[in-house]
């Protein structure tokens, strides 16, 4: 549930996916994809090697007509599985999840042990995990090795969440992942925080302006 | 969820106290050669008073501002670089702070894995280390930059307390875990042993002896007695750190410090040897306004390290605890006259987790615990040790005017 004042609304959202998948990378494009003056600074708590040791964080938004404040903090989690407890701390109070998967072939047994793992964390944390406004990202389709996408597809046609294509180096798919994300995150959080209700915000107007537009 | 939640919105007093907000507002206002007042989000002072004409520049760590840095007299450009510098301040300590309340929260979520995590938090402390050499590198770059020669004016010691912090929970609690874990391995094994009398009940009296039952069921009970013990030991450590990082949440009262005294030494009276002895030498105190439940542990904590200084001492002694008024004070002392302190454990003697004795007997966060709860009172706390001669405690906590 995400954290409302008169003033302020605040949207957790959590990167969650396998080591070295590309989260760290979908949040420094982020910021620079979005307008500077809506994003305040990355922090990033990694190690020198550039792994993420404990989680980061990007903050951005913008006000709604109606004057509130509606704010969304992203952040990303530690691979390692030796990090499980951090993980599971970052996790906890999450209003939205993006999952991002890498493409490479012979990461999928990798990919669905992680994917798995986020239903038990959810679990652990307490967030519910059907209910919980998810994206998937397969990330790193630049790759000679990605499993094309029409594969993909296929295997994940039973799944409810939305599936984004990206490489998130270059910046592709990783503006599309979180407008996705938003989507899920309006209709999920619409009624409870009087998004339409009270500011004005229906689902287009709030993921525009959310993403620098308006 | 009791602890604050590492992911909250961080506001200015929790990431500088008045203490903190003071020094730095102070070597600021001396750069700029002028006044300076530090405020919060909501326009109210935390240090230094705002001039109604003053130049405000706001601190914006995320999206909008948690305070203003506001001076009458200084420059557009010399408070922007001032604030610039108060920035690179609190941003290393909200990862230094971030960082605490995401291992308490791990550490509270799921202890057993913390042994498997003990390189992570080496890692941290690392982290944390190099956090306070960046701060310094920047805080000299800026200082440069103001055309001035001043250092010093961070919080590089509570840094390295933090990664001291994490470093010295790992230790602790990495002991007892790895024997519990061996013992349960052991004890795994004798139930397969005792498993196999189960084939041979005919001959019972025969498989007794040859599979060697007495010497296991003997074996295992030491080894649950030294399980459990070993267990024990790491709720107390968890306890002492819920205590370490409880000061900001507690009733305040108008209370008598002498009562908050004497009941925190009828505790320890309680466990006191043969040959120890509390000596009170109260005078009549005014009340205040206080936290009495953290006070009497604050108490506790320092009468428990005096008896213990004296039984270090082995040889007979007197705590003596005495209070008075003196001026704009409360003044309480806590006396021994055990083994006293050498120069370097009064050095670090407020640092968490810095303790000379034996691992296992408390984790050291007694006097780093004392000094956040005099701090949170305005107070203040000093150290006078001689060794073999014994330590005084003084503690001071403010009258108000
Ligand atoms: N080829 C390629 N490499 C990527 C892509 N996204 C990230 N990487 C690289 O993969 C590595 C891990 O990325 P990072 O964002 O740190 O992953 P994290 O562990 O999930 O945070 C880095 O070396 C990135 O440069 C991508 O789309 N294509
Ligand atoms: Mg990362």
């Amino acid at each position: 549930m995400p954290e409302i004042d008169a003033r302020r609304l605040t949207f957790k959202i959590v990167y969650y996916g396998p080591e070295q998948g590309g989260k760290t990378s979908n949040l420094l494009r982020l910021r620079e994809l979005l307008p500077p003056e809506r994003a305040g600074e990355m922090m990033a708590l990694d190690t020198r090697g550039g792994s993420t040791l404990l989680f980061d964080l990007l903050p951005f938004g913008f006000r709604s007509e109606s004057g509130l404040l509606v704010k969304f903090r992203l952040f990303s989690v530690p691979g390692k599985t030796a990090y499980d407890a951090t993980r599971k701390a970052v996790l906890a109070r999450a209003d939205g999840v993006v999952f991002v998967a890498d493409a490479d072939r012979s990461l999928e047994a990798i990919n669905r042990e992680s994917f798995r793992r986020l239903a038990d964390d959810c679990a652990e944390v307490g967030l519910a995990f059907k209910y919980l406004p998810l994206v998937v990202q397969f990330n790193k389709c630049d790759l000679p090795n990605a499993v094309p996408e029409a594969e993909t597809r296929a295997r994940w046609s039973a799944a409810p969440w939305p599936l984004v294509f990206a490489a998130a180096n270059g910046g592709r798919g990783v503006t599309q992942t979180l407008e996705a994300l938003l989507r899920s995150l309006h209709r999920r959080f619409d009624g409870e925080c009087a998004l339409r209700a009270r500011h004005a915000l229906d689902e287009d107007t709030f993921v525009v302006r959310a993403m620098g537009g308006g | 969820m009791s602890e604050p939640a590492f992911d909250r919105e961080w506001r200015l007093v929790d990431l500088l106290d008045t203490a903190a907000c003071e020094k730095v507002a102070a070597a600021l206002a001396q750069l700029l050669g002028g006044d300076l007042a530090i405020i919060d989000a909501l326009g109210d002072p935390v240090c230094g008073s705002l001039h109604p004409a003053a130049r405000r520049e706001p601190l914006v760590l995320e999206l909008e501002p948690i305070g203003y840095l506001g001076s009458a007299t200084a420059g557009a450009d010399a408070l922007r670089a001032a604030r610039d510098l108060l920035l690179a301040l609190l941003r290393c300590q909200l990862r230094c702070t971030m960082a605490v309340a995401l291992h308490q929260a791990a550490a509270a979520g799921d202890f057993v894995s913390l042994a498997r995590e003990q390189t992570r938090l080496a890692e941290a402390e690392a982290r944390c280390a190099w956090l306070s050499e960046e701060l310094d590198d920047r805080v000299r770059k800026q200082v440069h930059e103001l055309g001035e020669r001043q250092q010093a004016l961070y919080l590089a010691d509570k840094l390295s307390s933090v990664g001291q912090l994490a470093a010295g929970m790992a230790h602790e609690i990495n002991n007892p875990l790895a024997f519990v874990r061996s013992n349960f391995s052991t004890f795994e094994r004798y139930l397969g042993q005792i498993a196999q009398l189960k084939t041979q009940l005919a001959n019972a009296e025969v498989a007794w002896p040859a599979l060697d039952l007495d010497f296991v069921l003997e074996d295992s009970r030491d080894l649950l007695h030294d399980s459990a013990q070993g267990l024990e030991r790491i709720a107390r450590i968890i306890g002492e750190l819920k205590e370490f990082s409880n000061v900001d949440r507690a009733v305040e009262e108008f209370s008598d410090l002498n009562e908050c005294l004497h009941q925190a030494a009828v505790i320890v009276e309680k466990q006191l040897p043969f040959g120890v002895a509390i000596r009170f030498r109260l005078l009549p105190l005014p009340g205040i306004i206080c936290l009495p439940g953290h006070l009497k542990q604050l108490f506790f904590n320092v009468i428990g390290n005096a008896a213990q200084a004296i039984r270090d001492a082995g040889r007979p002694g007197e705590i003596t605890l005495s209070s008075e008024v003196d001026g704009k004070n409360i003044v309480i002392r806590i006396q021994d006259d055990g083994v006293g302190m050498t120069a370097e454990q009064i050095e670090h003697a407020f640092e968490p987790f810095y303790t000379q004795r034996p691992v296992g007997s408390g984790i050291g966060l007694g006097l780093a615990t004392a000094r956040s709860v005099v701090l949170a009172h305005g107070g203040r706390i000093a150290l006078d040790s001689r060794l073999g001669a014994g330590t005084t405690v003084t503690l001071f906590f403010p009258l108000p005017q």
